[in-house]
Order: C-alpha cells, then sequence, then structure tokens
C-alpha cells in the first residue's frame, strides 16, 4: 500500500506545516476581512440589531435560539447629521429615493458606479401595482440580490423596496399618453402621493443627504454625488438631457428632455392669480405659454461647466436635496401649492421653508430615449 | 485566483497518472526499486508546488478580501468568524398592508406614539403612567421622542423611564422600536405658560413647534406603522382605551375633546384645546385680508373668527361617539392613519393657508381629501398649569385667607381673654375642690354652653325682626356693588363669611321656623354675590328676587 508507507516516510515536521498552512487558509478563506468591515461599518454608523430600526440601516437578524429580548432604546445624535461640501469625507448617507416605474439595467449599471462609498448610501424604491410594476420588481429583486450578495465595496447599506398603496390614475405608462396636458395632473398627484410614502418611510434620523433620481435616467456620472454636493445648495438639480440619433447630422445628438426646472416669468405669475383655486400651471405645453425661463434650454457646452443658477420650480429627474429640507415639512404637493404641483410644488414649499433650488445648466445627466 | 487553481490542477492530475502507474507496476514490478525514489523526488516537488499555491492563494485572499468566495447562508456560514450573513441589508414592504382598519388591535397594526418634549421632566412620571395603563397591545406601539433645547434633566429621565419600560420581564409590557431624537432648533420662544400663549409669541412659536414636529415624524415613520398618534406629555386624565376608542372610528384623523380642570374659584373646569374647529365664513374672509405669511391663531380676541369650536360642543353625558367634522385640529391627541403622513400630510412649518402647526395640519389633511373627524363628547383632561395671572390671584387670596385667619386668631385670643377673666373667679373654687375636679369641670363646662347657647338664640331672635332691614341693606349693598364692584369686593366678601358663619352656628343650634327662613334667604343672596364676585355681574341679579 503505497500511500500509508508514504506517509510514514513523510517527516512529521512537514505533516504538522501542511496542517498549519491548511488552517490558516481555511480561516482566510472564510473568515471575511473583519478589521476593514469593522471599521468602515462603525465609521458609516452603527447596524441595528433589530428588524424595528430604521429602513436606512441594516439590521443583525436575530437566531432562530436566541431569547426574545426586549427592543433596545435608541438615541440618535440629529444635530450631529451634517450636509457639508465633503460629504464622504464627513461619512455623510446618502439615501437614493427612485419612483420605480420600468426596470432599466442601465439605471442599474450606474448606480453600481456610484463613486460615493457604497456603505453611506441607502436605496428606496417605490413601485405600483400594476403588471408593469411586478415586471420591475422582479428584475430589480434579482439585480438587488446580486448586488448584495457580490464584493462587499459594491454592497449597499441598505435597500427598501416599497410596493404602492396608492392607484396611478393612468395604467398605460407610455410617453405620449402619459405627456397629455388634461391627464397631467392626476399623474403628477399620484407621483407625487408615490413619493411622499418613498421619502417619508425611508428617510430615518441619520440620512444627510437625499438624491431623487428617476428610474429612467440612464446615464449619469460616478461623481453625481460628490460634485452636486459640493455647490452646498439646499437643492440642486442638474439638467436632465436624452441622446437621440439626429437624422438631419446623421449622427447621435443630445437634446433637451426635462423642462420643469424653471425661473418663474411674470406672466406665469399673472396666469396663475387669474387661475382657480384648483388650476395648475405646467411646464413645456403649447397650450400653455407660461414663458418662463428655461434651464434645458440654459445648456451651453462651451460655457463654465459650474454655473449655477437659483431655480423656482424643479424636476424630479435628478436632484440632490438636504435632508433637513425635506425633514422641515417640504415635500411634493399631489395637490395644487400655488398653482403648482409634485417637483415643482416642493421647490415653492420649499422656499416657503426658506430653502432656496439651483440647478445646474451645464451638468447634464441623460433620460432613457423611448 | 485562476492562474494557482489550474497549477494545482495539473500538479494533481501529474500525480495522478504517477499513482496508476504505480498501482499498475505495484504487482507485476516487486523487483523494481528503482522506481521509488523517482516517484519519491516528484512528489516532494507537488508538494513544494502545492505548499507554493496555498501561500500564494492565502496572500491573496490576504490582501484582497472582497475576492474571497461568499459561502451564503448555508451551513458552510457558520464556519465564518463573523455573522456577517446575518446581516439583512434589503427590506421588502407592501404599503397597502398598513392601511390601518377600525380594529387595528386584531390585524397587529402598528402604532407610532410620537411626542415631543422640551423641559418636560415633571409631566414624564405621569405620562408613563398613561402610556404603562394603555390596553392597546404595548408590542405593537413604537415610540418616538424629539428631545430638544432642553435645560432640565428630561433626557436622563426619559432614558431611565424607557430602560425601566423595557427591562420589565413580562413581554407583553415592552414596546416596539424607541427612538429618542435629540436636536437642538436653538428656538428662543420660552416654553413657560406666559410667553407661551401670548399672543405675539404665537405665529413664531407655532412654526418652531410644527417643525419639530415634522423632525420628529420623518426621523420615525417607517413602512410598517399604519397609525400615528401624537400626544402631549402633560394630559393629565385620558382613558386607557383610548387608542381603540378613536381607532373604532376608522378616520383618517381624529381628535378627543380636550379640557381642563381648574380650581373651584376660576369655575371647576374648562375647555382647553381650541384648535380644533370648523371652518366659518367670516375666518375665511378674514384669512383673505391677511398677508401670505400671517398665521390665524384661535382662542385670541384678535382674531374674531366666529368658529364653531369643538371644546364647546361638549355635553357631559352626550354620547362620546358622536362625531363632528372639522377643518382645524389640536395637537394634544391627534389620531391619525399612517398614509395621512405618507402621503405628504404635514405641520406646515409656514403659514399654510394662514394657518401653522397642527391647524395647518387639519387644513392640509382636508386638501387632500382625509376625513378629519372631533369627537365632542369624548373628553381627555389636560393638566392645569395656573397663569401668572391665576398665581397672581391665588396668592391674593392665599394673603385673604391668612388675613382672615389672623383675624380670626385674634377674636380667638379676645375671647379666651374674656372666658379666663370668667373663669378666674371659679378658679379659686376650683383649687378648693381638686379632688372632684373632673367631674365639676363637665358639669360646668355643660353649663357653659348651654348658657352661650341662650344667649344666641336671643341673638338670632333680635336678628330675625331685624329681617327686613337687612334685606334692605343688602338690597344697597349690592347696587353699591355693582358701581364700585372691584373696591367693595373685599368687604362683601368679608360680610358674606360673617353671615355664613353666623348661619352654620345657627342651623346647628336648630332655630325657629321664622329663624330658617330667614337664613335661607340670606344665603340666596350671599351666592348671587358669589356670582357677582367672579366678575359675571348684573344679568344673574333679577333671579335673586324670584326666588325670595
Amino acid at each position: 500500500m503505497p500511500s500509508p508507507r508514504s506517509l510514514r516516510r513523510q517527516n512529521p515536521i512537514t505533516l504538522v506545516l501542511a496542517g498549519i498552512l491548511c488552517i490558516g487558509f481555511f480561516i482566510f478563506i472564510f473568515s471575511s476581512n473583519d478589521a476593514t468591515a469593522a471599521s468602515s461599518g462603525q465609521a458609516a454608523g452603527r447596524t441595528s440589531s433589530s428588524v424595528l430600526s430604521p429602513p436606512s440601516m441594516p439590521f443583525r437578524k436575530s437566531r432562530a435560539n436566541e431569547l426574545h429580548s426586549a427592543p433596545p432604546v435608541e438615541h440618535y445624535f440629529m444635530n450631529n447629521v451634517t450636509q457639508s461640501r465633503n460629504p464622504a469625507e464627513n461619512k455623510e448617507k446618502v439615501l437614493i429615493l427612485t419612483p420605480l416605474a420600468r426596470f432599466y439595467q442601465a439605471y442599474w449599471d450606474n448606480l453600481n458606479k456610484i463613486a460615493y462609498p457604497h456603505d453611506l448610501i441607502s436605496l428606496g424604491f417605490i413601485i405600483p401595482k400594476t403588471k408593469e410594476g411586478n415586471q420591475a420588481y422582479a428584475d430589480l429583486q434579482k439585480q438587488v440580490t446580486k448586488t448584495q450578495s457580490g464584493p462587499k465595496a459594491k454592497r449597499f447599506a441598505s435597500i427598501t423596496i416599497l410596493r404602492q398603496d396608492t392607484e396611478n390614475p393612468l395604467m398605460s405608462q407610455n410617453e405620449a399618453e402619459r405627456h397629455k396636458m388634461e391627464h397631467q395632473k392626476a399623474r403628477r398627484g399620484a407621483m407625487a402621493k408615490a413619493r411622499n410614502s418613498l421619502l417619508f418611510t425611508t428617510l430615518g434620523p441619520t440620512t444627510s443627504w437625499v438624491l431623487w433620481l428617476d428610474a429612467d435616467i440612464v446615464e449619469f456620472p460616478p461623481t453625481l454625488i460628490q460634485d452636486l454636493a459640493d455647490y452646498d445648495a439646499p437643492i440642486v438639480a442638474p439638467n436632465c438631457f436624452q441622446r437621440y440619433y439626429n437624422n438631419e447630422k446623421k449622427a447621435m445628438d443630445v437634446r433637451p428632455y426635462d423642462y420643469n426646472n424653471w425661473i418663474d416669468s411674470s406672466t406665469a405669475k399673472e396666469m396663475a392669480a387669474k387661475m382657480g383655486k384648483d388650476d395648475i400651471l405646467l411646464e413645456g405645453y403649447v397650450e400653455m405659454p407660461t414663458y418662463r425661463t428655461l434651464m434645458a434650454m440654459m445648456h451651453d457646452p462651451s460655457a463654465d461647466p459650474g454655473t449655477k443658477i437659483k431655480l423656482d420650480g424643479v424636476g424630479g429627474a435628478a436632484l440632490l436635496v438636504k435632508a433637513d429640507v425635506h425633514r422641515d415639512g417640504a415635500m411634493f404637493p399631489p395637490f395644487p401649492f400655488y398653482h403648482l404641483i409634485e417637483t415643482e410644488g416642493f421647490a415653492k414649499m420649499a422656499k416657503r421653508l426658506n430653502w432656496d433650488s439651483y440647478g445646474l445648466p451645464n451638468y447634464l445627466v441623460y433620460h432613457y430615449n423611448e | 485566483m485562476q492562474a494557482p487553481l489550474r497549477l494545482h490542477l495539473s500538479a494533481a492530475l501529474k500525480d495522478d497518472s504517477s499513482w496508476t502507474h504505480d498501482a499498475n507496476c505495484h504487482c507485476h514490478c516487486r523487483f523494481q526499486p528503482r522506481s521509488q525514489p523517482a516517484l519519491r523526488r516528484r512528489r516532494q516537488l507537488i508538494q513544494r508546488l502545492l505548499l507554493f499555491g496555498s501561500i500564494l492563494l492565502t496572500g491573496f485572499f490576504f490582501f484582497f478580501p472582497d475576492l474571497r468566495p461568499d459561502l451564503g447562508s448555508g451551513p458552510l456560514s457558520y464556519l465564518a468568524s463573523t455573522d456577517d450573513s446575518k446581516l439583512e441589508t434589503v427590506r421588502y414592504y407592501d404599503l397597502s398592508n398598513v392601511q390601518g382598519t377600525a380594529r387595528g388591535w386584531e390585524r397587529e397594526e402598528r402604532i407610532l406614539l410620537c411626542a415631543p418634549l422640551r423641559d418636560a421632566a415633571p409631566h414624564l412620571p405621569m405620562f408613563f403612567g398613561h402610556l404603562k395603563n394603555l390596553t392597546y397591545p404595548h408590542n405593537l406601539i413604537d415610540l418616538a421622542f424629539l428631545v430638544g433645547d432642553s435645560k432640565d434633566n428630561t433626557l436622563e429621565l426619559l432614558n431611565s423611564k424607557l430602560e425601566a419600560l423595557q427591562a420589565d420581564p413580562e413581554a407583553r409590557n415592552q414596546f416596539g422600536e424607541i427612538s429618542i431624537l435629540e436636536k437642538d432648533f436653538g428656538q428662543k420662544v420660552n416654553q413657560d405658560v406666559e410667553s407661551r400663549h401670548g399672543f405675539a409669541a404665537q405665529a413664531g412659536r407655532r412654526k418652531s413647534m410644527a417643525q419639530a414636529r415634522n423632525w420628529l415624524l420623518s426621523a420615525a415613520l417607517r413602512p410598517t406603522h399604519s397609525w400615528v398618534y401624537w400626544r402631549d406629555v402633560d394630559v393629565e386624565t385620558a382613558p386607557f382605551t383610548i387608542l381603540e376608542d378613536l381607532m373604532r372610528h376608522n378616520k383618517d384623523v381624529i381628535v378627543p375633546n380636550v379640557w381642563r380642570p381648574l380650581p373651584d374659584w376660576l369655575g371647576g373646569e374648562q375647555p382647553y384645546d381650541l384648535n380644533s374647529w370648523q371652518e366659518s365664513e367670516t375666518a375665511l374672509a378674514l384669512a383673505d385680508t391677511l398677508d401670505e405669511d400671517a398665521v390665524i391663531v384661535e382662542g385670541y380676541a384678535e382674531y374674531a373668527t366666529w368658529r364653531p369650536h369643538l371644546a364647546y360642543l361638549r355635553d357631559p353625558y352626550g354620547d362620546p361617539d358622536m362625531e363632528m367634522e372639522i377643518d382645524g385640529v389640536g395637537g394634544v391627541s391627534i389620531l391619525a392613519k399612517a398614509k395621512v403622513f405618507r402621503q405628504g400630510v404635514h405641520f406646515p412649518a409656514f403659514s399654510f393657508e394662514k394657518h401653522a402647526e397642527t391647524e395647518g395640519f387639519g387644513k392640509m389633511a382636508k386638501r387632500m381629501k382625509f376625513s378629519v373627524v372631533g369627537l365632542p363628547h369624548y373628553t381627555i383632561w389636560h393638566l392645569y398649569e395656573p397663569s401668572v395671572d391665576d398665581i397672581r390671584h391665588m396668592e391674593e387670596m392665599e394673603k385673604e385667607r391668612k388675613a382672615k385667619e389672623a383675624e380670626e386668631a385674634a377674636k380667638q385670643q379676645k375671647e379666651d381673654k374674656i372666658k379666663e377673666q370668667f373663669d378666674n373667679k371659679g378658679s379659686d373654687w376650683e383649687k378648693e375642690k381638686a379632688a372632684v375636679q373632673d367631674l365639676v369641670q363637665k358639669a360646668k363646662n355643660e353649663e357653659k354652653e348651654e348658657a352661650k347657647k341662650r344667649e344666641e338664640d336671643k341673638k338670632a331672635k333680635e336678628a330675625a325682626k331685624e329681617e327686613p332691614k337687612e334685606e334692605a341693606e343688602a338690597e344697597k349693598a349690592k347696587e353699591e356693588k355693582a358701581q364700585e364692584a372691584a373696591k367693595e369686593e373685599l368687604k362683601v366678601e368679608a360680610k358674606a363669611d360673617k353671615a355664613k358663619v353666623e348661619k352654620a352656628q345657627e342651623a346647628a343650634k336648630k332655630d325657629t321656623a321664622d329663624a330658617k327662613k330667614h337664613v335661607e334667604k340670606r344665603e340666596e343672596i350671599h351666592e348671587a354675590w358669589g356670582v357677582d364676585e367672579r366678575g359675571k355681574a348684573v344679568p344673574k341679579q333679577p333671579e335673586v328676587p324670584d326666588s325670595a
């Protein structure tokens, strides 16, 4: 029998060494990196010990055989929740909120590429209970599972996925139908309710920034959070464009997409003054010329990319908001608020609470082209 | 990772083939020992290769921890030194499960109980008493407190009280998630009763209160909550079943009536929360005249709104389930479905339709077509904190009481002195009869009392004769009082008191029918005066002659 003989002949020291190596190998391969995980975890905030905790935090499942213990008394020092120009350095938590009607892989890929430390990022999604929503839910779930079991540095701190309780008044979400003027009030009202539901259930006590990012924004710079935070504005919106194939130029080109970022005009104010209490002003419709200054039209590729302008109405495509603005009560009005609704009304409500909105005409994010 | 693995694999294969060769040769080549050293030499090479490979892999995983294989949640995960796999990062919720129904306790609906606190330490013990007594399942109640700008020990006390609450060994006495949020807004408004309720301070104060409420709610609301209950800590009396009672109505926003007890001299009780009201035309017209940032506050003479208030509609014997549609709500005790807050209704910290905080909340809820309801006959009682005026008045009363006591003491002394003088004669006699002192004294005391009684009877009869005269006098006094009520108050009260003392004595002695009638009449007059003293004055007066 060769193997026993060979073992017998083996130097015992070699065996011991091999054993030690084996154990060492085992430990290294199976243990996660304690040191780095612990330090980053502590810096980013704690993990909760109970399922009863803010959704913006991960929590530890209790083992089945563990004794039931009372939920702890948690202290949150909200004086320490800062919003600075260097959010990553100050370990400020960012909550990315997305009302999701359709899932685009490009959106998720970009999200994964975000250069902000992922253990400081929480994601929140709200998905309507429609056939389309179910599909988006399934797609999202697949990707979430993949990312959260993938490499540690790419995992997000926590992800909350909500199913919407309010009905969407329009079953069809196709572009043309969606943008019809008479449907706008109902559609955007429902949208506002979805946004509010998402916001107020996920904000929690530790979030510093809220980044609103629509699911159909399929291209944005990985440094989006840092770039926008650097302006130190309570509310800041980049310009939302769309890539398309320009038949005239026979080449890919960009065109403005989101018209909800604007500076108010006297015409619009006059129109508003004449309106009934429940009427709303809309932007981007020929039937309703408001002559507002649109940020979408102010884009100038040759100008300073850091230009910042003050806005009176904002769109929700991409929007970085200091959490304090929302905490003070600024929400997306689902009813006509000064004849404005949803994100535009949000800018107005923030204004009433003494928070200003800003726009970046030369900083672009791109909308999906249907 | 790939390269070393392949190395291993090829090494293993080589190894394997050499073994088969060896096995094949084993029986046939028994007399060819030369093959052994070659094999051994090769084995050493294999061993070295293996060693090298494992060192390489170990080093690799050491420097790139992220690339370590994930063992998932299977049994292998128990080998992991941290329970990283126990870390849950994804949560799924369906908001249609947390709509809130009339019988929430049966469907295990969670309630978020919110209480903003500032310098509230004195009220905390009472508040926790209420908490413990709530009949709604405690594990379904999540507590959230916002402590800000407190100068007393609110935070420490709150923490110790909560720890004690959760340390209860009975699982059913433990509450759910408990969050204490610490946030200082740096408000300059004082929290004492006077500055809190002064008209000028109202708009600013209510806006900052609204801000605190919004911070509390936005930090504590979870996707699991079906209901949100706002409760002030200074509620003195409330039914233990208040959550179920309010929930049963299945309204989006519902408030009970809030009154407060008062000392007897102020009338015994009083409507407290005047922020629950129905909108009136007058108020809407008023709102149109005010500028954008103005805030209408209810319960102040500066804004006469003529709104029907929930508080004034209370009937102590009315049906507690009666509902009333309202537009503004008070913040003492609000039960609202969580969906109201989820969909964006909050406490405006700006002037929303000319209202702020809880009143603005009611307005906004209405604007979003939620039902807002008050229960006029279901009452909870707010703590009575005397205002500065009340304290002043109480001090005055205290002074009066002391003066009266001093007067009475002086009178007593005088009487005692007189008695002593009378007794002096007897005492000589007493000294001589020391042996039977007790008996004698008893007899004597009885005698003395009888004598006193007789004397007073006589006095009373005299008084009865003087009755008409006195009534006229009383009438006159009343007129005088109407003219200079304030000045006369003290005198009148003293007079009334004297009359009361006399009355008591007389009644005790069971006087004649005449005397009794006279006493009754007097009492009525006194009561009328009492009403006058409270400042309600003239209209009550005609009643006196009627009843007389």
